[in-house]
């Protein structure tokens, strides 16, 4: 019997020969990686201090902070956390990225999508480094036990695969692949587990859309997801890896708590609904409905083939009035590139507030709505609240629908503008 | 130490899968600090007298996937600070367990359990046994034996004094 991925990037940070799902074992997580964030991070800093006598971390460079939420700091409380950040990544020797757009996807960027990685984070939406055949862990409080040992206990999970056939159709988008598969398989469908995608569909999704999927796979209540890299992303990942690591790969006969088949050709555009990630829907059952705002941006999609199909939605046309866009790239190198294709300028012409990346607009602290407002987003998250008032909406939907919305102040079908 | 068994009362079932845990404060308090007036808040849209009513040592029970969504640590301090001892749950979502077991606040994932209690029955979950048992009824169920680390953790009473107590790996 094989093994997955998962099972062997997890034996070689035990140091063990193999390990097999439902062993318990501690692991070296090859990077540690969190955001600045006011009762996680500074938080650690100081029981790491006070309560575990550490001064300066060893192996300064297995860790990485990023500064993306509260960017640009809005109170001189929130510019103290940032304060503070800087000053214990100076002292620990720690490398601190600020202001280089949101950290989850900054992390591949600048190489901490390591093919054959372990990674773990506190934030769970570090599962998009799976895109790389990383295996990212949020780990939630628990990654403080990263920060004072060098190793972290974890029971080895079970794989949930999923191959994915066929083609997307025009105006449907990475992201509705995922939202779909909560639709089919279930909002607990991966709980505890490693949702794996594969395939022969995969490799007609891009890159920035399998990192759309495994960001959210926490919305199946898996512990992160993971793809076996192919030749364009290691073409990405490998010049970049801060770590000489041999990528891995899922053995042909690994086993598998479960394997799904998921077709793409009969998708149609999602949207999901308030008040849970889990009420998936066809767009089509809800054009029309009258909304006042539009996100594009967060983690899960703020990428450039995002920002590119929203900019062609919206050449030549304009927002409705009173309608407000807020389009946020997901980090500097894909602001910079989206400026110079020109996507930048066609969206700001069409009437569309463009931003500098942060996670502010989809953790709700730009709060955009009020009272019985309604939004469309392609945030993380549509609970209550997440974007102001908790008696407003969020429905989730893909970049291309967000536009198209936009131009109708309802929510609109995108596959009649392209 | 050894962990104790959860023993008392069932305050309350939430009898909804995929329960998104903010809801028990409600989502426009999830930024109160303040326990009291957390706790004051706690339950007021499900049983306005649940302050009133519950003891130390009782115990909530859950659907599956209890916890689902992006969990907020306030309202588990509310309801731990009414008393509330632990939780048991058909099963419960990753995320939230995580946080919680980190809290050293008790976890217990045991399917059926909804069809095994009614609310205000005894129950009592005995750890070593791998049981929960319906003292009431004279039922009982067996539970997901939790992994060793989480085990330890529990017993410590969170994850601060579980490191302390484990330095090495």
């Amino acid at each position: 019997m094989g093994y997955t991925i998962t099972e062997k990037i997890l034996a070689r940070a035990a140091g063990l020969p193999s390990v097999r799902a439902g062993d318990e074992i501690m692991a070296k997580p090859d990077f540690v990686l969190a955001y600045d964030f006011p009762g996680y991070t500074d938080v650690y800093f100081r029981q790491m201090k006070e309560e575990f006598g550490i001064d300066k971390v060893a192996e300064p460079e297995r860790y990485a902070i990023f500064i993306d939420h509260m960017v640009p700091a809005a109170t001189p409380k929130e510019e103290e956390l940032h304060i503070g950040t800087r000053k214990w990544c100076a002292e620990n020797g720690v490398p601190l990225y600020e202001r280089k757009g949101i950290g989850h996807q900054v992390a591949a960027e600048v190489g901490y999508a390591t093919p054959g990685a372990f990674v773990v984070h506190f934030d769970g939406h570090i599962s998009q480094l799976g895109t790389f055949g990383t295996l990212a862990i949020g780990m939630r409080r628990n990654v403080l036990e990263a920060f004072v040992r060098e190793k972290v206990s974890i029971r080895v999970p079970q794989t949930v695969r999923v191959n994915l056939h066929g083609e997307l159709q025009p105006g449907v988008m990475a992201r509705d692949v995922f939202h779909h598969m909560v639709r089919v398989l279930g909002p607990a469908s991966c709980r505890f587990q490693v949702l794996e995608l594969g395939g022969p569909g995969i490799d007609t999704l891009t890159t920035e859309g399998i990192q759309s999927i495994t960001c959210l796979a926490m919305f199946t209540g898996a512990i992160t997801a993971i793809v076996n890299p192919d030749e364009k992303r290691l073409a990405y990942a490998l010049p970049r890896a801060r770590k000489q690591l041999d990528p891995v790969f899922s053995d042909a006969d690994a086993e598998y708590a479960a394997v799904h088949d998921i077709d793409l050709s009969g998708l149609e555009p999602i949207v999901v609904i308030p008040p849970t990630p889990a009420n998936t829907r066809n767009l089509s059952d809800y054009v029309g409905l009258e909304v006042q705002a539009g996100y594009l941006g967060s983690c899960a999609s703020g990428r450039l083939e995002d920002i590119e199909i929203a900019a062609r939605i919206l050449a030549g046309r304009q927002v409705a009035t009173g309608f407000m866009l807020h389009v946020i790239p997901t980090s500097q190198e894909i602001m910079a590139e989206a400026a110079r294709r020109g996507y930048v300028s066609t969206i700001v012409e069409a009437g569309g507030f463009v931003s500098s990346p942060s996670c502010d607009y989809c953790f709700g602290r730009i709060a955009t709505m009020t009272d019985n407002q309604r939004a469309v987003s392609t945030g993380t998250l549509n609970v209550k609240g997440r974007m102001g008032s908790p008696d407003s909406e969020i429905y989730l939907c893909n970049a291309a629908a967000v536009a198209a919305s936009a131009i109708e102040g309802r929510i609109a079908d995108p596959r009649k503008y392209l | 130490m050894p962990l104790e068994n959860l023993r008392g009362r069932v305050a309350f079932i939430f009898e909804e899968d995929d329960f998104d845990v903010d809801q028990i404060v409600g989502v426009k308090n999830i930024k109160i600090q303040d326990v009291e007036e957390l706790a004051a808040l706690a339950m007021r849209s499900y049983d306005p007298d649940f302050a009133k009513v519950v003891k130390p040592g009782d115990v909530i029970v859950g659907g599956h996937n209890f916890g689902y969504g992006h969990p907020h640590y306030p309202p588990m301090r509310a309801l731990r600070h009414l008393g509330i001892a632990g939780v048991i749950a058909e099963s419960f979502s990753p995320g939230y367990w995580r946080g919680e077991i980190s809290m050293g606040f008790p976890q217990c994932s045991c399917p059926g359990i909804r069809a095994l209690v009614s609310r205000w029955d005894e129950v009592e979950v005995d750890w070593d046994a791998g049981v929960v048992r319906n003292l009431t009824r004279g039922r009982e169920l067996p539970f997901e034996p939790l992994a060793k680390a989480d085990r330890l953790m529990l017993e410590a009473g969170g994850l601060v004094p579980y490191l302390k107590q484990y330095p090495a790996n």
